[in-house]
C-alpha cells in the first residue's frame, strides 16, 4: 500500500509531540546529509519515544540516518535515502553515575563535556579524547569508534564500553554487556556496536568504565629531523619502564600549526601518575632523548588545545585514518608525503599518529577528490602487506563516491557482516548503504 | 548417538590413527571440565595439528549434523568443554606452536593450544609477558583463555582477555576459515573478533591467536592487610580505589577461607584476621612505592590488624601462596563444594557480604570467600558433602539466592568463568527476551546449522529458538502503511 507521507509526519507528532518533530525548509535543510534532505528530523525526547518512531519508520520503509553532534557525517558511502535525520541530543541525561565503580551510564546523546563537567569534581574522566571531542556526544564517539593520543595507554571505545542500550531496526529496545567493571554472561554484544554506526541498533545508553584523574601530569616534547629518527624514540620509550599517557608522533605540518617550532618530525610524550614518578619519569624521558638523535624541548603554552585545532578538519578538508604497524610508521608517513607530493604537490597534509600503535590521523587540504582517492589507493595497497587500513573519516561526497571509503574487508568476515545486517535489519532501516560494502 | 564406522574411517583420514581417540576409556578422560558436576562424553576425539584439519573435521561433522565440542586444557569451570549430547570433540593440544614473536610491534601469533604461561615465558627474558593471568595458567590454553574470556587476579588493572587479543582465526561452524581483526588496529567493519572472544566455541574452533605483549613492570610491590572486620576490609578497597590508586591485583579473603588456608598451607595468616586483603601494585618504581605507603596507610586508617609489606620476590611468593591454594585448601573444610563467579558493583561488597552470611545461616550452609575485590568478582565456596542429597540441595538453593542478590545489586551472572552449561540457565536473571534473542541470532550467523557446542552458553529459553520475535513498540493507529 502507498505510503502517505502526511501521515506518517502526523504519527510521529502523536509520538514525540509537535516540537520535536520538524518538516520546515531550515530545519531540512540544516540536516541535510550527503546533500539529500530528509523529510522529517526528528528529536526524541525519552527512549521510548526513540523506539517508537523506530517501530513505525520500520514499517513504513523509511530510511534513518542517527545524527549526535554532527561532527562526523562525511563518513562512510554516500547516502542515497533519507527519509528520516533522528537527532539524539535529546537524550543527554546522565543516569547513573557510581563513583566508588568507576563507572557511568549516560544516554547517548550527551556530550563528552557535560560528561566531563560532571565527572572532574570527583577527579574522574572517561580516557577517550577523539579530535573535536568535548562537542561530540557519546553515542556518536562510539558509534564511530572515533579515540585520540590517550588510547595508548586507556585503550579505545571498546575497552571503555560495558554495557549498551540500543534500539534495533524494528524498535525493539535491546541492552547488551553489563554494568559492571567485570562480565562475561553472554555474547559481548558491546563490542559489536562500536563502530557500527548504529547499523544493527541506534545506541541509546551506554554504561562506561572511568578512570582516576592523574595527580599530576607533564608533557614534553621531542624535536627530530625526520619521521624514523622519531620512531627511533619511540620505540626505546616504549622498550621503557616509562608508561606515557601519551606518545604522539607528528610530522613537520602539524608540529608547526600546533607550535612554533620547526622541525622535521616531532614526538609529544605525556606522563600521569603522582608528583615523584611523574618528576622522576621526566628525568628518564630526557635522559633517551638526549642519547637519541632528537632534543627535548619544554611543551609549548597550549599544546594539546593547539594540536586539537591544527588536526581537526577544516572546511573542505579531508580526514585519513590510516593503520599500520608500529614499526612502519615512518615509512608508511614517508610514503603518505609522498604520495601527496607527487599526485597533488599544492597539498597541505599534516599528520599525527598514535605511534605505539601504528595508527595515524592525516588531514589533508587543497587536494582534489581524484588526487586524494588516489592516494587512498596507493596507500591502501602499501598498508595492505601487514593487514593495514586506510578509512577515509570525513570527505566529500565526490571522494567517497571515487574510491571505497572504508577500503577491502576480508571476504569471509564481510559475508559474516552481511549475515547480520539481513538478520537485525533486513529492510536496511538504519543509515542504509553507508557502512563497509556498502551494508 | 554412536558414529558409524564410516564417519569414525573419514575421521581417522584427516588426523591420523594418532590423532583419534575412540575407545571408552579414552573417551572418559575428556567427560568433563573442572565442573566435574556435568558429565558428558564425545563420542570420538580428534585431535588435529593444522588449521586444514580442523576444516575438514567441521565440514565432515556439518555434512553429517554431528555435534562439534572444542577443548583447550579441560580447565574450565563451567561445564564448557564436554559433551552433553555427545558428537565429537575437537582437541587443541598438539596445535601448540607460537608461530612468531614480533617485539617491534608487541604482539606474538599461537595456536591455540599453547599454555598461556609458556607465552609469557617465551618473551620474558625481553622484558615482556602476556597479561591475562587466570590462576589456571600454568596449565590452561590460550585457545581456552580467549573462548571463555579468562581474567585473572591483575585484570584489575591490566583488563581482561579481550582487551589483549588482536586478532583471530576462526573456523566457524559453517567450516570458513575467517580472519577476523590482526597485528593492525582498527579494520574497517563489526568487532566480530571482540564478539568471538567469549563465545565459548560456539561460533567456531579458534585456531589462531595474534595477541599483544606488554612490557614487564619495572617494580612490584605485595601487601598484606589483615582486618578484624570484613567491612573495614571493604571499606579500605574502596578508600584505595578512591584515592585513584589502580593496583595490579586487589584480592580478598574472609575468614573462614583464612581459617582454611592457615590449617592447609601454612601460610601464616594473623589467626584472627575476619578478612585478609592483598594489594599488589606494580609500575615505575617511584610510583609504585609512593602508591604502596598510601595503601598501606589507608589500610591502617581502617583499623587493620597487621600490615605486611613483602621486601622481595620470595617474600612476595610467600604473601599469595595462601591466595593461590585457597580453592585447594577448602578441602579440609568440606569434601565438595559449589564455586561461584557473580560480580556486585565495588561498592556494594559490605552489603552482599551481609546478605550471603545472611543465605548461608537460611540454608544451614557454609560460604567460605576468596575474591577479586577490586573489581567485585565474588567467589564465594558453597560447601557441601555430596555424600548428602539434602546438602547438595541446601547449597543449591543458597547460591541461587546469592545469585539473584548479586543481579538485584546491579551486578552479572559471571565475571570470568564464563557461562557454559552450568550458567546457561541464570543468564535470564540478567538479560530479557529481546537481549536473549540477539545473542540467538548473533550465534546462528557463525553457526547456522547449531553443531557448535549446543546446550552452551545459551539457555534453552523460547527466546533462544528459531522464529522468536521479541514485542515490538506500539506504533500509533493510523493510515501510513
Ligand atoms: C585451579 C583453577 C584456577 C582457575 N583460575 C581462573 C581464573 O583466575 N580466571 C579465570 O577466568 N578462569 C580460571 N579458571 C578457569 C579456566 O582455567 C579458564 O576458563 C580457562 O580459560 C580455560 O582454558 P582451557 O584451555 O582449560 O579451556 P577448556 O576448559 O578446555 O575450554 C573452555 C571453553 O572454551 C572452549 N574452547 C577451548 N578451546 C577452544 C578453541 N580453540 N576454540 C573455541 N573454543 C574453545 C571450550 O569449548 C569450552 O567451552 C581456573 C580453573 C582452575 C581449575
Amino acid at each position: 500500500m502507498a505510503v502517505s507521507a502526511r501521515s506518517i509526519g502526523e504519527a510521529f507528532v502523536s509520538i514525540a509531540g509537535r516540537d520535536r518533530v520538524r518538516d520546515d525548509t531550515a530545519a531540512l535543510a540544516a540536516a541535510t546529509v550527503d546533500g539529500v534532505q530528509p523529510r522529517w528530523a526528528v528529536r526524541p525526547a525519552s527512549l521510548e519515544q526513540l523506539s517508537r518512531i523506530l517501530a513505525l519508520a520500520c514499517d513504513g520503509r523509511l530510511a534513518v540516518v542517527p545524527r549526535g553532534a554532527g561532527s562526523s557525517q562525511e563518513l562512510g558511502h554516500p547516502l542515497s535515502r533519507v527519509d528520516v535525520v533522528l537527532d539524539l541530543t535529546g537524550l543527554d541525561q546522565v543516569i547513573e553515575y557510581n563513583p566508588d565503580d568507576l563507572t557511568v551510564t549516560v544516554q547517548a546523546g550527551i556530550s563528552s563535556g557535560a560528561l566531563a563537567a560532571r565527572l572532574s569534581p570527583r577527579r574522574q574522566w572517561l580516557a577517550l579524547d577523539p579530535p573535536g571531542g568535548a562537542a561530540r556526544t557519546l553515542g556518536g564517539i562510539v558509534a564511530t569508534n572515533a579515540s585520540g593520543p590517550r588510547r595508548v595507554r586507556y585503550g579505545t571505545a571498546r575497552d571503555l564500553l560495558l554495557g549498551v542500550r540500543f534500539v534495533q531496526a524494528d524498535g525493539v529496545v535491546t541492552w547488551g554487556g553489563s554494568k559492571v567493571v567485570k562480565s562475561v554472561s553472554g555474547y559481548d554484544v558491546p563490542k559489536l556496536m562500536v563502530g557500527a554506526l548504529g547499523t544493527l541498533g541506534i545506541l541509546a545508553e551506554v554504561t562506561l568504565r572511568l578512570h582516576p584523574l592523574p595527580e599530576v601530569e607533564r608533557s614534553w616534547l621531542a624535536l627530530f629531523e625526520n619521521p624514523r629518527a622519531a620512531q627511533a624514540l619511540v620505540e626505546r620509550v616504549v622498550d621503557s619502564a616509562l608508561q606515557p599517557s601519551r606518545l604522539e608522533l607528528f610530522n613537520a605540518r602539524a608540529l608547526a600549526q600546533a607550535s612554533a617550532e620547526s622541525a622535521g618530525a616531532g614526538v609529544a610524550v605525556s606522563i600521569g601518575s603522582v608528583d615523584e614518578a611523574v618528576r622522576e619519569q621526566g628525568e628518564r624521558l630526557k635522559a633517551i632523548a638526549e642519547s637519541s638523535a632528537g632534543r627535548l624541548v619544554p611543551l609549548p603554552e597550549g599544546f594539546w588545545g593547539e594540536v586539537e585545532s591544527a588536526m581537526a578538519p577544516l572546511e573542505s578538508s579531508t580526514v585519513l585514518h590510516v593503520a599500520s604497524l608500529a614499526d612502519r610508521l615512518a615509512g608508511t608517513i614517508g610514503a603518505i608525503e609522498d604520495a601527496f607530493r607527487i599526485v597533488a604537490p599544492r597539498a597541505e597534509v599534516r599528520l599525527s599518529g598514535c605511534a605505539a600503535l601504528g595508527t595515524l590521523r592525516v588531514v589533508v587540504s587543497g587536494a582534489t577528490a581524484a588526487e586524494t582517492a588516489a592516494v587512498t589507493t596507493r596507500v591502501r595497497a602499501l598498508v595492505a602487506e601487514v593487514g593495514g587500513s586506510v578509512v577515509i573519516a570525513r570527505g566529500s561526497i565526490e571522494l567517497r563516491r571515487s574510491v571505497d571509503p572504508w577500503g577491502p574487508v576480508e571476504p569471509h568476515a564481510l559475508a559474516l557482516m552481511h549475515a547480520l545486517r539481513d538478520e537485525f535489519d533486513p529492510g536496511r532501516v538504519l543509515n542504509p548503504g553507508r557502512y563497509v560494502g556498502g551494508l | 548417538m554412536p558414529l558409524s564406522g564410516a564417519f569414525l574411517q573419514e575421521l581417522e583420514g584427516i588426523v591420523g590413527a594418532g590423532g583419534l581417540v575412540r575407545t571408552f576409556e579414552g573417551r572418559l578422560v575428556y567427560e568433563c571440565d573442572m565442573h566435574t558436576f556435568y558429565k558428558g562424553a564425545p563420542d570420538a576425539v580428534a585431535l588435529p595439528r593444522r588449521t586444514e584439519e580442523v576444516v575438514e573435521i567441521v565440514s565432515l561433522c556439518r555434512r553429517e549434523r554431528i555435534p562439534i565440542v572444542p577443548r583447550g586444557s579441560g580447565t574450565g569451570l563451567i561445564g564448557g568443554a564436554m559433551a552433553p549430547v555427545g558428537g565429537v570433540m575437537i582437541g587443541t593440544n598438539r596445535m601448540d606452536a607460537v608461530l612468531e614473536i614480533d617485539l617491534p610491534n608487541r604482539c606474538a601469533t599461537v595456536q591455540p593450544g599453547l599454555i598461556n604461561l609458556s607465552l609469557t615465558r617465551a618473551v620474558a627474558s625481553r622484558g615482556y609477558f602476556f597479561a591475562p593471568d587466570p590462576s589456571s595458567q600454568m596449565v590452561s590454553s590460550i585457545g581456552g583463555n580467549v573462548a571463555t574470556n579468562a581474567g585473572g587476579p591483575h585484570c584489575l588493572k591490566y583488563g581482561i582477555t579481550t582487551n589483549h587479543v588482536l586478532g583471530l582465526e576462526l573456523v566457524t561452524g559453517a567450516g570458513e576459515v575467517v580472519r577476523l581483526g590482526g597485528k593492525a588496529a582498527d579494520r574497517p567493519g563489526y568487532d566480530l573478533l571482540g564478539a568471538a572472544v567469549g563465545s565459548e566455541g560456539t561460533f567456531g574452533i579458534v585456531t589462531a591467536v595474534t595477541v599483544r605483549l606488554l612490557h614487564a613492570a619495572e617494580a612490584v610491590k605485595t601487601i598484606l592487610a589483615s582486618f578484624t572486620a570484613i567491612e573495614d576490609a571493604s571499606e579500605a578497597v574502596s578508600a584505595i580505589i578512591a584515592a585513584g590508586i589502580v593496583p595490579a591485583a586487589l584480592e580478598m579473603l574472609d575468614k573462614l577461607m583464612i581459617r582454611a588456608i592457615n590449617e592447609g598451607t601454612g601460610a601464616g595468616y594473623p589467626k584472627d584476621a575476619a578478612a585478609v586483603l592483598l594489594i599488589e601494585l606494580d609500575g615505575p618504581a617511584a610510583e609504585v612505592e609512593a602508591q604502596g605507603e598510601r595503601a598501606a596507610r589507608i589500610c591502617w586508617e581502617r583499623g587493620a590488624l597487621e600490615v605486611r609489606v613483602a621486601a622481595d620476590a620470595t617474600e612476595r611468593a610467600l604473601l599469595w601462596k595462601g591466595r593461590k591454594e585457597a580453592a585447594g585448601a577448602v578441602g579440609r573444610l568440606a569434601p565438595t563444594y559449589l564455586l561461584q563467579d557473580a560480580v556486585v558493583p565495588r561498592s556494594k561488597l559490605p552489603a552482599i557480604m551481609r546478605e550471603l552470611i545472611a543465605i548461608g545461616t537460611r540454608h544451614r550452609v557454609q560460604i567460605a570467600n576468596v575474591f577479586h575485590a577490586g573489581d567485585g568478582n565474588l567467589h564465594p565456596l558453597i560447601l557441601y558433602d555430596d555424600r548428602s542429597p539434602d546438602q547438595l540441595e541446601r547449597a543449591k538453593a543458597a547460591n541461587e539466592e546469592l545469585l539473584r542478590a548479586c543481579i538485584e545489586m546491579g551486578g552479572t551472572v559471571t565475571g570470568e568463568h564464563g557461562v557454559g552449561l552450568d550458567k546457561a540457565k541464570n543468564l535470564p536473571l540478567q538479560y530479557g527476551e529481546a537481549d536473549l534473542n540477539f545473542m540467538y541470532r548473533l550465534r546462528r550467523a557463525f553457526d547456522p546449522d547449531s553443531i557448535m557446542n549446543p546446550g552452551k552458553l545459551l539457555p534453552s529459553h523460547p527466546a533462544c529458538g528459531e522464529g522468536f520475535r521479541p514485542a515490538r513498540p506500539r506504533v500509533p493507529d493510523g493510515a501510513w502503511i
